[in-house]
C-alpha cells in the first residue's frame, strides 16, 4: 500500500522555497540516556550503545560509559564488555538470539535501572537486489516492497577498492524500511538524495525482522527523520520506546539475512 | 441707591408686560392660527418643512427630534388657508398631534391603539431591482414610530403596526434608500426593489438603529460578496473561505490553506453551509484555493460561536452562505480568464419576476505546468458547478433548487489523489400569512476522498461522509418586538472511516465498519425588544443522536486495549445521547448608533475529524460520529460586545471580549496511526480546551473608501491528561496578536486600488531539545508540546482593477485585474525542519547516506512576490 506521491511534491515545487537557516534550539540537557541495541540470530559479540542526546544536529554524543549492562533469556545471563574503554559501546559474548525467545536487557548506570524485553519475528529471505544505471554515471539502488511482513534492509555499499575511490570515504549507508504500515505523511514524503556508487562496489545486505514494538519505534523514529518535511506531516513527538522510563531509544531482538553482491 | 430705585421701576415694567402676554396670549394664538397663508412643498423632509414654516408664520415649533420621524417627506400646496389647516395636513402625513402651549406649537408623535387588534400587518420581499436577488438583511423602518424589521434570509420581511398612514423606509448597504409613504388601513404585502448605488457617492442614510448594533447575535459578521471581490487574491482566484482570514477571531492555518480557526476552536468546528447544505472540504488543489467563489453567492453571514438556534453541529462557528437564484429581470453572462482557472456563469430569467435559473462552472488550467515538471502527469485539475433554480408558485409560494459539485483530480504515475464533494438543496418558502413565513428544506451532501496506489487495478484507500437532512421551521412576526421561530430538522449521516478498495483481492487489508446515525433536533427562538433600550434573543436546540446498525464497535479498556467486538444488527439504534443547546443574548442600546451585548452559548457537537496531521493542505479526512467511545464535544462561550456606527464618516466599530470553554477535545497518541486502523478510536486522547481574548474591529462599507481594520488579542490552550504529562499547552492557532487591514479605493468610476495586510504572532510548534542516534537516523528528542513559535506572520496583498467600458452604462462590462500576493515578499514558513541535507544541485533533501550526513534546520515556505492577472466580463 505504501507507495510515494509524486504529483504533490510538483505543486510544492512550483510554488514552495526552502532555505537553510539558523535557529538555536531550547536544548535541554536532561538527564536522559538513549539506548540503540539490536540483537541478531547472528553468532556474534552483540553490541549495545549508550549515550546522552546532544543538543544540535550533527553533534557529537556524549557516551555513556560506566554502565553495567546484561542480556538474559530468561534462563542464561549474558553481561556486556565496555570496549574500548569510555566508548560508550558494549559487547557481549557471540551468542545467537533465537526467533521467538523473549530477550531482556537490563542496565545499571549512575544509580538507575532501566530494562527492556523483546522478542524476535522470522525474517523473510531477501530478494534480488535491482539496481539501475544513472545517466551522470554510477548506479543507485531500486528500492520496492517485498515480501508480507514488515522488516527493514541496511545496505553499506564500499567502493574503496575501486580505482574510482579518488576522495574518502568511498563507502555509504542506504537503509530501505519498508513496515507496511499505512500513512500519508509516508506516501508524501520528501525527497530524497539519490546515493551514487560506481560500478565494482561491494554491497553487503542485511535484512532485519521486526517485532510489533520496534515497528511501532521505527515507524515514529521516520515519521520524525525520513518522512517529516513532506506534505502531511503529524505532530511532533517522541518516539514510543520499549525501555523503562529515563530512557530512549530501543531494545530490539531481529532475525537477520545477508547477502553481498559485488558490482560488475 | 439709584441703582436701586431703577430696578424697581424695571421689575415692575416687566411684571405688568408679562401680565398683559398672559391676557393676550390665547388672543394671539387664535389670530396666529387663523392667519391665511399660502405654502408649497413638495416631498421635502419633515425639519425643513417646520423650519421654513417658523419663518413664514413666525411661530415656534417644539419637539423631541428623537421621536419625531424628521426625515419623512411633506409634500404641501396649499393657497391661503389658514395655518392651523396646514399644520393638520403637516400631523396627518408625518403622524403627528399638535398641541399649542405658551405660544408655541408642540409636535407629539401619535400615539398607539390601545387596541392591538387594530393592528395591520406590512409583509412581503425586498430585492434588487436589477437582478431580482433577495436582499438579505434589508432594514425596514418606520420612522415615525422609531420601529421596524429586516429582511430573513430569504429576504421576507414583516411588519405589524397601528392603522394608520406611515412612510416606510427600506435601507440596505450599498443601495440607494427608498421612501414610500404607505397605507396601513389593511394588511398587505409590498415586495420592493432596491437600487445598487453607484460606489463613488457617498451615501449616508442612518435612519433606522443599524442592523449590526440590533442584531439579536455576538460575534457574527456579515461580509458581502462584493467586499470579497475588492479583495487582492492569490493568483487572482478570489475566496470566500480565505477571506475569512481578516475576521477578527479568524486565525488562518498558513499560507495555501483553506483551514482556519475560530476563536480557539480547533478546524473541524466550523460549520459551512451552502443554501443549507453543509460542505465538508471546501477547498481545491489541497487548499490553495477554495471551493466556494464569490461570484455565486448572494449573502454570507459567519457566526463566531452565538449561533442562532436553527444553525447548529459544530462548536465553533458557522458560515451561513446563501447562493444567488439567479437574475429573474433579464439574461446575463459573465466569467473570467485567471492564471490559474476559468469561470463562466450563465443566469436569467424563465418568466421575468417569476422563475429564473443560474448556472456557473470554474475549471482550473494547471496541468500542462505540472507536466513541465512531471511528464507523467496524467491529471492534475479541479472543477466546480453551480447549478441554481427558482419557481415562484405564487405569491406566497417559492420553490429553489441547488446543485454544487467541486472535483479534484491529481494523477501520475499509477497514483493519484482524488476528492470531491456534492451538495444539493430543495427550498420551499411558504408564507402562510402576513405574520407567518415557513421554510422546509431538504439537503444532502457528500463528500468522498481517495488515494490511490495502483490506478491501473483502481486500488486506492477510499473514505467518505454524507448526509441527507430535512429542515422545517417556522417564523411568527408578532410584532416589530417580537419575532418567533421553531423548527425541526431530522437527519441522517453516513460515515466511512476509509477503507481499502480494488479490483485485485483486498482480504488481507483490515475492515473498518462503515456507520450510520441519525439525528433529530428541535429547536425555537424568541427575539424580543422589551423596551426602547433592552432587547432579548434566547433559544434552545435540543438534539437526539443515534447511531444505527449495521456495524461494529470495540470495546477498549483502561489502557485502550481492544476487550470486546460489539456487533449491531441491520437497523438497531445504539450510543443515544440527547444534548440541550440554549442560546441567550442581551442587548442594550445605548442610543440609537450603540449598544452593548453579552451572550451565552452552548454548542455540542456530534461528528469528528479525526486527522492527527499538522498540514496546512487537504490531508486524507476521515470522519467519525459520537458513538460508545467518542462522547459530543462541548462548549461554553461567554461573550460581551460593543456596538457602535458613526454617522459621517459611516463607520461601524466594535468591541469584544469572550471566553470559552471545550471540553471532550480530541488530540492524538503520539504517531498514531488514523488510516485503516480499525481501531483508531484507542488513538484518540480527550481533553479540555479554553480560549479567550478581545476582538476590536472598525469597518467602513460605503464610499470611495472602503476596507475594515481589526485587532485581535487572544489565547487557545489545551490540557490532556495524556498528553504534555498534563499540563496545558497552546493549541497550534494560539496565535495571541492578529491585526488586519483591507482598503478599497475608487480612484475613478473605472479604477480600484485595493490593499490587504494582515500580521499574525507565529504559530506554535514542537522543537527538538535535543537528539540521539539510532540505525544511522538522527533522532529529535522533544520536551513540552508547542515549546516553540514560528517567526511572525505577516504579509501585504495589493490589486488594481481597470474597467475597460469608458461607457459604464454598455451591455458588456468588461474588466482587468493585476493583484500582488505577499507583495514585499515576507518568508513566512510554513514548517521549520531539523532533518535534511543539501544536495548536488542545492535543494534541500532527505539524505540517503547514512554514514556521511550532515543535517540542517531548513525553512519552507510559500508565495512570495505572486503577481497575477485576471480578465473579467459580464453582458447583460
Amino acid at each position: 500500500m505504501a507507495m510515494k506521491q509524486r504529483y504533490i511534491p510538483i505543486l510544492l515545487l512550483l510554488v514552495s522555497c526552502q532555505e537553510v537557516i539558523e535557529r538555536p534550539l531550547e536544548a535541554d540537557a536532561r538527564d536522559i540516556i538513549a539506548v540503540e541495541a539490536v540483537l541478531t540470530n547472528e553468532n556474534i559479540n552483540h553490541q549495545v550503545r549508550l549515550t546522552h542526546p546532544y543538543a544540535k544536529q550533527n553533534g557529537q554524543a556524549v557516551v555513556a560509559s560506566g554502565a553495567q549492562v546484561t542480556l538474559t533469556d530468561g534462563t542464561s545471563l549474558y553481561p556486556l564488555v565496555e570496549f574500548p574503554s569510555s566508548s560508550g559501546e558494549y559487547y557481549s559474548e557471540p551468542f545467537i538470539a533465537v526467533v521467538g525467545r523473549q530477550y531482556g536487557l537490563e542496565i545499571r548506570y549512575q544509580g538507575r535501572v532501566y530494562t527492556a524485553i523483546d522478542q524476535s519475528q522470522g525474517v523473510e529471505p531477501l530478494e534480488e537486489i535491482v539496481y539501475e544505471p544513472v545517466a551522470e554515471g554510477g548506479y543507485q539502488l531500486i528500492f520496492r516492497e517485498t515480501g508480507s511482513l514488515p522488516h527493514y534492509i541496511t545496505h553499506h555499499i564500499n567502493w574503496q577498492h575501486t580505482s574510482a575511490c579518488t576522495t574518502a570515504p568511498c563507502q555509504g549507508a542506504v537503509v530501505q524500511y519498508d513496515l507496511k504500515t499505512v500513512d500519508a505523511h509516508e506516501a508524501f514524503k520528501p525527497e530524497k538524495i539519490p546515493f551514487v556508487f560506481p560500478g565494482g562496489s561491494l554491497i553487503v545486505r542485511r535484512k532485519y525482522s521486526v517485532s510489533p514494538g520496534y515497528r511501532a519505534y521505527l515507524r515514529a523514529i521516520l515519521s520524525e527523520t525520513e518522512w517529516r518535511g513532506g506534505v502531511f506531516d503529524v505532530e511532533p513527538a517522541n518516539a514510543p520506546t520499549n525501555l523503562s522510563p529515563g530512557a530512549v531509544g530501543y531494545f530490539a531482538v531481529t532475525s537477520v539475512v545477508a547477502d553481498t553482491t559485488l558490482l560488475q | 441707591m439709584g441703582t436701586s430705585r431703577m430696578r424697581t421701576g424695571h421689575q415692575w415694567f416687566s411684571w405688568v408686560f408679562f401680565c398683559c402676554c398672559l391676557f393676550c396670549l390665547p388672543a394671539w394664538a387664535q389670530s396666529s392660527l387663523s392667519r391665511p397663508l399660502t405654502y408649497t412643498v413638495t416631498n421635502q423632509p419633515l425639519a425643513r418643512v417646520l423650519a421654513e414654516l417658523e419663518q413664514l408664520a413666525d411661530i415656534t415649533f417644539s419637539y423631541n427630534p428623537s421621536r419625531l420621524p424628521l426625515n419623512t417627506h411633506i409634500t404641501l400646496r396649499v393657497t391661503q388657508e389658514p395655518l392651523e389647516r396646514i399644520i393638520e395636513r403637516i400631523c396627518q402625513q408625518a403622524n403627528l398631534r399638535y398641541e399649542w402651549i405658551e405660544k408655541q406649537v408642540v409636535l407629539l408623535p401619535q400615539p398607539p391603539p390601545d387596541n392591538p387588534l387594530e393592528k395591520v400587518t406590512l409583509s412581503g420581499f425586498v430585492k434588487d431591482r436589477a437582478t431580482g436577488e433577495a436582499l438579505i438583511g434589508t432594514t425596514v423602518w418606520v420612522p415615525a414610530l422609531q420601529q421596524g424589521t429586516a429582511t430573513n434570509g430569504f429576504g421576507f420581511y414583516s411588519l405589524s403596526l397601528p392603522r394608520g398612514s406611515y412612510e416606510v423606509v427600506y435601507s440596505f448597504l450599498g443601495y440607494e434608500s427608498q421612501r414610500t409613504r404607505i397605507e396601513f388601513d389593511q394588511s398587505r404585502q409590498a415586495t420592493l426593489f432596491l437600487t445598487e448605488s453607484v460606489p463613488l457617492l457617498q451615501q449616508v442614510t442612518i435612519e433606522a438603529q443599524p442592523a449590526e448594533v440590533i442584531a439579536p447575535q455576538t460575534g457574527s459578521l456579515d461580509v458581502r460578496p462584493a467586499a470579497i471581490q475588492e479583495r487582492p487574491a492569490l493568483l487572482g482566484e478570489m475566496d470566500v473561505v480565505k477571506s475569512l482570514e481578516s475576521v477578527p477571531g479568524v486565525k488562518p492555518h498558513s499560507d495555501g490553506s483553506t483551514f482556519y480557526y475560530v476563536r480557539g476552536g480547533q478546524r473541524d468546528q466550523n460549520l459551512i453551509l451552502v443554501d443549507d447544505a453543509p460542505v465538508y472540504n471546501p477547498s481545491h488543489l489541497l487548499g490553495f484555493f477554495s471551493a466556494i467563489i464569490p461570484d455565486a453567492i448572494n449573502d454570507m453571514t459567519l457566526y463566531k460561536g452565538d449561533m442562532p438556534a436553527a444553525l447548529g453541529g459544530r462548536l465553533s462557528s458557522v458560515l451561513d452562505i446563501r447562493t444567488k437564484k439567479g437574475n429573474d429581470q433579464h439574461v446575463q453572462w459573465w466569467g473570467s480568464v485567471g492564471l490559474v482557472s476559468n469561470k463562466i456563469g450563465v443566469e436569467g430569467p424563465f418568466k421575468k419576476d417569476k422563475s429564473s435559473f443560474l448556472v456557473s462552472t470554474r475549471f482550473s488550467r494547471l496541468r500542462w505546468l505540472a507536466q513541465l515538471a512531471n511528464p507523467n502527469v496524467e491529471q492534475f485539475q479541479f472543477t466546480d458547478f453551480t447549478g441554481k433554480l427558482n419557481v415562484e408558485i405564487n405569491a406566497r409560494n417559492k420553490l429553489f433548487f441547488t446543485f454544487y459539485n467541486g472535483s479534484d483530480n491529481y494523477f501520475a504515475d499509477n497514483g493519484g489523489i482524488q476528492w470531491a464533494n456534492s451538495a444539493a438543496t430543495v427550498r420551499w418558502n411558504r408564507v402562510f400569512s402576513d405574520r407567518v413565513f415557513a421554510n422546509t428544506t431538504v439537503s444532502g451532501s457528500n463528500y468522498q476522498y481517495a488515494l490511490y496506489t495502483d490506478r491501473a487495478n483502481n486500488t486506492r484507500w477510499n473514505s467518505q461522509i454524507g448526509n441527507l437532512h430535512l429542515k422545517m421551521d417556522v417564523t411568527y412576526f408578532a410584532n416589530p418586538d417580537s419575532e418567533l421561530s421553531v423548527g425541526i430538522g431530522l437527519g441522517g449521516y453516513f460515515f466511512d472511516p476509509g477503507n481499502l478498495r480494488s479490483n485485485l483481492s483486498t482480504a488481507d487489508a483490515p475492515q473498518l465498519s462503515t456507520r450510520q446515525s441519525v439525528e433529530t433536533v428541535l429547536y425555537g427562538s424568541h427575539n424580543l425588544k422589551i423596551n426602547s433600550r433592552w432587547a432579548l434573543a434566547y433559544g434552545l436546540r435540543l438534539t437526539r443522536w443515534s447511531n444505527v446498525g449495521e456495524g461494529f464497535e470495540f470495546v477498549f479498556d483502561a489502557n485502550r486495549q481492544p476487550v470486546d467486538t460489539l456487533r449491531y444488527a441491520k437497523g438497531q439504534r445504539y450510543g443515544s445521547v440527547a444534548t440541550a443547546e440554549p442560546r441567550f443574548t442581551a442587548t442594550y442600546s445605548v442610543s440609537a448608533q450603540s449598544s452593548v451585548k453579552a451572550s451565552y452559548t452552548h454548542t455540542v457537537q456530534n461528528m469528528h475529524l479525526i486527522s492527527n496531521t499538522i498540514s496546512p493542505f487537504t490531508a486524507l479526512e476521515v470522519w467519525l460520529p459520537s458513538s460508545l467511545n467518542i462522547q459530543p464535544q462541548r462548549a461554553h462561550q461567554v461573550a460581551l460586545g460593543y456596538h457602535h456606527r458613526y454617522v459621517q464618516p459611516e463607520v461601524a466599530v466594535t468591541a469584544e471580549v469572550f471566553y470559552k470553554r471545550m471540553e471532550r477535545q480530541i488530540e492524538y497518541e503520539n504517531h498514531a496511526e488514523t488510516l485503516l486502523n480499525p481501531l483508531v478510536e484507542g488513538e484518540l486522547r480527550f481533553g479540555k480546551g479554553m480560549s479567550y481574548g478581545v476582538e476590536l474591529m472598525a469597518k467602513k462599507e460605503t464610499g470611495r473608501w472602503r476596507g475594515w481594520v481589526g485587532y485581535t488579542w487572544s489565547r487557545a490552550l489545551r490540557q490532556f491528561d495524556d498528553i504534555n504529562q498534563g499540563a496545558r499547552f497552546p493549541a497550534f492557532f494560539d496565535r495571541p496578536h492578529q491585526i488586519n487591514a483591507m482598503v478599497s479605493y475608487d480612484v475613478t468610476h473605472r479604477w480600484n486600488v485595493g490593499a490587504n495586510w494582515i500580521f499574525l504572532s507565529g504559530a506554535p510548534f514542537t522543537s527538538p531539545v535535543g537528539f540521539y542516534s539510532f540505525n544511522g537516523l538522527e533522532v529529535p528528542l522533544y520536551g513540552a508540546r508547542n515549546n516553540d513559535r514560528l517567526p511572525d506572520y505577516h504579509r501585504m496583498d495589493i490589486s488594481a482593477t481597470l474597467k475597460l467600458n469608458r461607457n459604464l452604462e454598455r451591455k458588456f462590462q468588461h474588466s482587468l485585474g493585476v493583484s500582488i500576493f505577499n507583495f514585499y515578499a515576507r518568508k513566512n514558513p510554513l514548517f521549520i525542519n531539523f532533518n535534511k541535507s543539501v544536495a548536488e544541485d542545492g535543494t534541500l533533501k532527505i539524505p540517503s547516506d547514512l554514514l556521511n550526513a550532515q543535517r540542517f534546520t531548513s525553512q519552507l515556505y510559500l508565495f512570495q512576490f505572486t503577481p497575477s492577472l485576471t480578465y473579467q466580463f459580464k453582458w447583460r
